[in-house]
């Protein structure tokens, strides 16, 4: 008998699907169970954010910017911020720069905590999420009781902090320091030795560094290919430099990997907030910013390290109060990019693509903005 | 390389190709010719001293008098960073895609091509990306595009 | 007996048991009312407050809301998030494949007006209400857990309202 003829067809995944984290819609062209290609569709989320903000005054616009990438909201503000300071020589005061490390720290177990649940239940085990979201509101809680909001804070500003954080928060930080530190053993006791999420996993998804940094890719997958790349040490800004912690990394470029090294992650990031916990020194939290706040004209492209790779803006400005230009940059738009180059040719099945799409944490605003 | 050292390297070694500009306020902002783009782009990816192979971030910019495309690239192992851009008037602005050169440039050529209404020359996939497949109002990005429910905010 | 202390019925105790008579209507609404299972469809920020919903804390499973994953078991969809014009048609079908009765919950600003992206902006859909016909309308950006909640108890009490004449006209 002679080879069974085969007939590629084409399967329409999303917008509308739990495991697409929001609305991308992927069409595969599937050989049998096999994926033979993926074409990601996505600005079903595009809200125009970059117009809105060429309407806003510099204040204005960093509400507007926390649903750029509402699940580290902190970061948004914090980027948006750091360039129209950079923009005006600014000095901030040191109380808020160490205010502004904790936010952005804590928001990135936050987002790692959101990974670990989501990815997880892609994958089939529900118990996880529930395990993330439960210490993630202990952290949401602290912003709560900082800004009063729970996810888009509007917190950072132009020259510091919104406000000083209640005489409370320190000792609830810590207390949340120390939980989710040895949660975080009961994290990795459910599922790295777990036969079912080994298989899942490893050997899943490998990503080529050479590859990946051509295509722009950034953060906890690079890192997870052994790019050992992190904006917090490479190039630093606020006082990162003043902090003991190492760079989360791995070496395999797969699936298992990048898990891993987003939980590596949160604990170098609980490291960081112990020790601007110490060091956090009294005094005002906000330089003297004028109502009307206008930076001279100019250009600047500045970038963090967010959990999902290197977030950037380039803020133009002509001189007046409002920005002539605000381009955002997001990690998830060059990983989305890079999604199809791993999964061509391949022989992935869907079941795969989703462990790959879940572990890239992908999510869509940050593509679509 | 420190930002001085790169300033003078590049001045050596890119004599009259690449223009620096003053409205770099951090990094150093260069212009460079539309029709040079992609050889220049090409050495400062393969420079042995430059070596920028991470393409951090492009979009375009309407300044109510011309168009610009900016880039902003960066090197993961010499760790500096660069900004440039390509200077374009309104009527048929075109720009040579970089994808040969960092591929991850893809996407954000056709967010401008739609959004601004750059065209890329040589690009291989110039379909919408964000906005509806039955978009026909124009380029939104650009400052002068209007339509019939876009509502302006009120000055406060 | 819970369920006998909220609806209106007659009981009448017999040998072994009691005989339990009340209208259709009571029996149906209340069913409804207390398993209203809601499609995920989480476009943007409100899709994270209603992860938080679902999760550990606040545990949405007690009001008797269950996730699915398609719209043809869905009675109810949550819009949790921005519409653009690009989604719109999407949210319309799936709304169209859900099965009578079907109710919808507009959370958020977003959903409502368009929220923080009325103003300036091109591709956002200001409202969902001329898209799908919405039942309640849950005000917040994103709006937190217990107002979702209440929005959810809110909705059942419209259904406990519900006449079943209704239903046949339709």
């Amino acid at each position: 008998m002679g080879k069974l003829r085969t007939e590629e067809f084409q399967v329409n995944m999303g917008p509308q699907h739990p495991s697409t984290h929001g609305v991308c819609r992927l069409l595969l062209t599937m050989d049998g169970e096999k994926v033979v290609d993926v074409v990601p569709h996505v600005g079903y989320l595009h809200r125009s954010i970059e117009k809105i903000c060429e309407n806003r005054t510099y204040a204005m616009c960093i509400p507007v910017l926390d649903r750029f990438e509402y699940v580290t909201a902190m970061s948004c503000n914090y980027v948006f911020a750091l360039a129209a300071e950079k923009l005006a020589e600014m000095e901030v005061p040191e109380r808020a720069e160490y205010l502004r490390v904790i936010m952005l720290e804590l928001n990135r177990i936050a987002s790692h905590l959101i990974f670990y649940g989501t990815t997880a239940m892609d994958v089939g085990a529900l118990t996880p999420f529930l395990y993330g979201l439960r210490e993630r509101e202990l952290i949401v809680d602290l912003f709560e009781m900082t800004c009063g909001q729970r996810l888009t804070y509007n917190y950072i500003r132009v020259g510091g902090v919104s406000r000083d954080i209640p005489k409370e928060f320190v000792p609830k930080c810590r207390e949340a320091v120390k939980i989710i530190g040895e949660k975080l053993s009961d994290y990795e006791g459910i599922l790295n030795e777990n036969p079912i999420w080994i298989a899942r996993m490893k050997g899943i998804g490998l990503t080529d560094p050479q590859k990946a940094i051509a295509w722009g890719v950034s953060g906890p997958v690079l890192r997870a290919a052994g790019v050992k790349h992190d904006l917090r040490k490479d190039d630093p800004y606020s006082i990162y430099n003043k902090f003991d912690f190492d760079v989360a990394i791995r070496w395999n470029g797969d699936c298992y990997d990048r898990y891993l090294v987003r939980l590596d992650e949160i604990r170098q990031s609980l490291k960081i907030i112990t020790q601007a916990l110490d060091g956090l020194p009294e005094g005002d939290v906000r330089a003297k910013v004028k109502a009307k706040f206008k930076p001279p004209a100019g250009e600047v492209y500045v970038r963090i390290e967010n959990s999902r790779g290197e977030m950037g803006v380039h803020l133009v400005s002509d001189g007046s109060t409002k920005p002539l230009r605000v381009k955002t940059r997001g990690g998830s738009f060059n990983q989305l990019q890079y999604l199809p180059e791993i999964v061509r040719g391949k022989g992935y099945l869907i079941a795969d693509l989703v462990a790959i799409f879940a572990t890239f944490d992908i999510i869509l605003p940050e593509v679509d903005r | 390389m420190t930002r001085d050292e790169l300033k003078a390297y590049i001045e050596s070694n890119f004599v009259g190709r690449m223009t620096l500009l003053e409205s770099g306020k951090v990094e150093p902002m260069y212009e460079i010719k539309a029709d040079d783009l992609i050889e220049v782009a090409t050495k400062l990816r393969d420079d042995l001293e430059l070596k920028f192979d991470f393409l951090c971030n492009m979009g375009g910019v309407d300044t109510r008098e011309r168009l610009e495309v900016i880039y902003n690239i960066a090197s993961t192992s010499k760790l500096h960073r660069l900004d440039f851009k390509v200077i374009l008037g309104y009527d048929s602005p075109a720009v040579e895609s970089i994808c040969p050169v960092w591929p991850g440039a893809n996407w954000y050529e056709r967010e401008m091509y739609e959004l601004y209404g750059i065209d890329i020359l040589n690009h291989n996939d110039l379909r919408p990306l964000l906005l509806p497949e039955d978009w026909d109002q124009g380029h939104p990005m650009r400052k002068d595009w209007d339509a019939p429910d876009f509502v302006r905010m009120p000055e406060l | 007996m819970g369920l006998i202390k909220k609806v209106p019925v007659y009981t009448e105790n017999i040998p072994g048991g009691a005989l339990v008579a009340t209208s259709l209507e009571q029996v149906l609404n209340f069913g409804r009312a207390k398993s209203l299972w809601y499609l995920l469809f989480g476009t943007a920020c409100c899709a994270i407050e209603l992860m938080c919903t679902g999760a550990s804390r606040y545990d949405f499973d007690r009001l008797g809301m269950i996730y699915r994953a398609t719209p043809r078991q869905a009675d109810l969809i949550l819009t949790a998030g921005t519409i653009t014009k690009k989604m719109a048609p999407r949210l319309r079908k799936l709304y169209d494949q859900m099965a009578e009765p079907r109710y919808v919950i507009a959370m958020g600003g977003c959903t409502i007006n368009g929220g923080p992206f009325y103003y300036d902006s091109y591709s956002v859909e200001k409202g969902i209400d001329h898209i799908i016909p919405v039942d309640i309308y849950i005000p917040g950006c994103p709006p937190r857990p217990e107002s979702l909640m209440e929005g959810c108890i809110h909705l059942q009490e419209v259904i406990r309202k519900q006449k079943l004449s209704d239903w046949q006209e339709k």
